[in-house]
């Protein structure tokens, strides 16, 4: 069982990452995709104090975590990949194996946005390369956690 | 302490007052940097008002520690730290502060508390314990938050290091296993007491049963979930109280 959920959140990692998903999946490893904090140890750090002993955490520019994708796909650990944004998703997608279901978990309020859900607001540019992935085969949906229904994106328009 | 960071503190007791899906504490964590940024209004206006637009933007974090959160934010302002760094920084604290605030807070000491006002009542010491029990849990809760805000304050954007060295990363999973030990304990007592009848030989064998499972398990750390170790020593205590005479 390999990668079993693509997150996208723009808190990274945070509860609802670790324990929400975390705890029922039994998560064993996450991988955050940010070029930024790829390179950058102090926010690395951080993240990490978030993160309990058990399950390890990865970081990864998109590039690196497209080149590594297949491995991640035959961990023996469930994991979860995840961005803080949807054009990081989006390149990630268009350079790594296909990946089933893209998971919107957490889009807040920037200028240019709009409330599509509680816990998801899109741009119009964003909708379309949501429209996008879903073109391409992805299962686009929006759910905060395991225990909440599924909406689909069209839903979200 | 001064002015500025006192009406801070207070400002921060209501941080979740206007929460929202919007910007979560965001508004709150802006109204509590008001008196902070005060100083930096008269020296640098320009700065002053990205930096109030900043500190009232999305945020989300464990709302006891917020005020690290807040004090790193608020010295970086004052250190001139570029905005784009302040942003990173402030997405990044909400992950160790939500994380490290829930296993303090809500996984080891709001059900530590609990539990010792339980075994207080239960081994008959006064209603007293209930209101010592709070002012306990929040004097701890405000001591927190004046040393979250003065690290931030101290430490700016070298906050993660400040936490990473503190007591928080420490103690925090300690105040887990206390909780563990203290809710196997309560349980199996209260329920003896409840269940009537039970000697004291049968509660305190009932609460030993309860420490004994739940030391085990601190001490191998099994996979067991506390949850289930406290059923598990509650079954026990039932066990117990329905054998002894």
């Amino acid at each position: 069982m390999p990668v079993i959920l693509h997150r996208i959140d723009d808190r990274m990692v945070h509860g609802q990452v670790v324990v929400g998903w975390g705890q029922p999946l039994a998560v064993g490893f996450i991988v955050l995709v940010d070029d930024t904090v790829a390179v950058n140890q102090w926010e690395q750090d951080l993240y990490r104090m978030g993160v309990p002993t058990e399950i390890q955490l990865y970081f990864a520019t998109v590039e690196e975590a497209a080149r590594d994708a297949a491995r991640w796909r035959e961990d023996p650990r469930n994991g979860i990949v995840l961005m803080g944004d949807v054009r990081t998703m989006d390149a990630y997608c268009r350079l790594a194996l296909p990946v089933a279901r893209v998971n919107l978990g957490g889009i807040h309020q920037k200028p240019g946005r709009t409330q599509r859900v509680p816990y998801v607001f899109l741009s119009p540019d964003e909708f379309a390369v949501l429209e996008g992935l879903a073109a391409r085969g992805s299962i686009v949906t929006a759910q905060d956690l395991p225990s909440s229904v599924p909406i689909p994106l069209e839903s979200l328009r | 302490m001064n002015r500025g960071s006192l009406r801070a503190l207070l400002r921060l007791l209501a941080v979740q007052g206007a929460w929202s899906y919007e910007r979560m504490t965001g508004i709150g964590m802006g109204y509590a940097a008001e008196p902070l940024l005060e100083d930096l209004q008269a020296s640098d206006p320009a700065r002053h008002a990205a930096a109030a637009v900043r500190s009232a933007g999305f945020f989300n974090s464990h709302p006891y520690l917020a005020g690290i959160a807040l004090g790193a934010l608020v010295r970086a302002e004052y250190d001139q730290v570029p905005a784009n760094q302040l942003e990173r920084l402030r997405a990044a604290l909400p992950s160790p502060l939500g994380a490290l605030g829930d296993q303090l807070f809500w996984v080891g000491l709001v059900p530590s508390v609990m539990s010792l006002i339980m075994l207080g009542l239960a081994a008959g010491v006064g209603w007293w314990v209930l209101p010592a029990g709070l002012l306990g849990f929040n004097l701890f809760r405000i001591a927190t938050g004046v040393w979250g805000l003065h690290t931030g304050l101290r430490s700016g954007a070298q906050v993660g290091a400040a936490i990473g060295d503190s007591w928080l990363p420490r103690w925090t999973p300690r105040f887990g296993r206390m909780a563990l030990l203290l809710v196997g304990a309560a349980l199996p007592v209260v329920a003896a007491v409840e269940l009537g009848g039970a000697t004291t030989v049968a509660r305190w064998t009932a609460g030993a049963s309860g420490l004994a499972v739940l030391g085990l398990s601190w001490r191998l750390e099994t996979r067991f979930s506390p949850l289930r170790l406290s059923v598990l020593a509650l079954m026990m205590a039932i066990v117990l109280v329905g054998v002894w005479p």
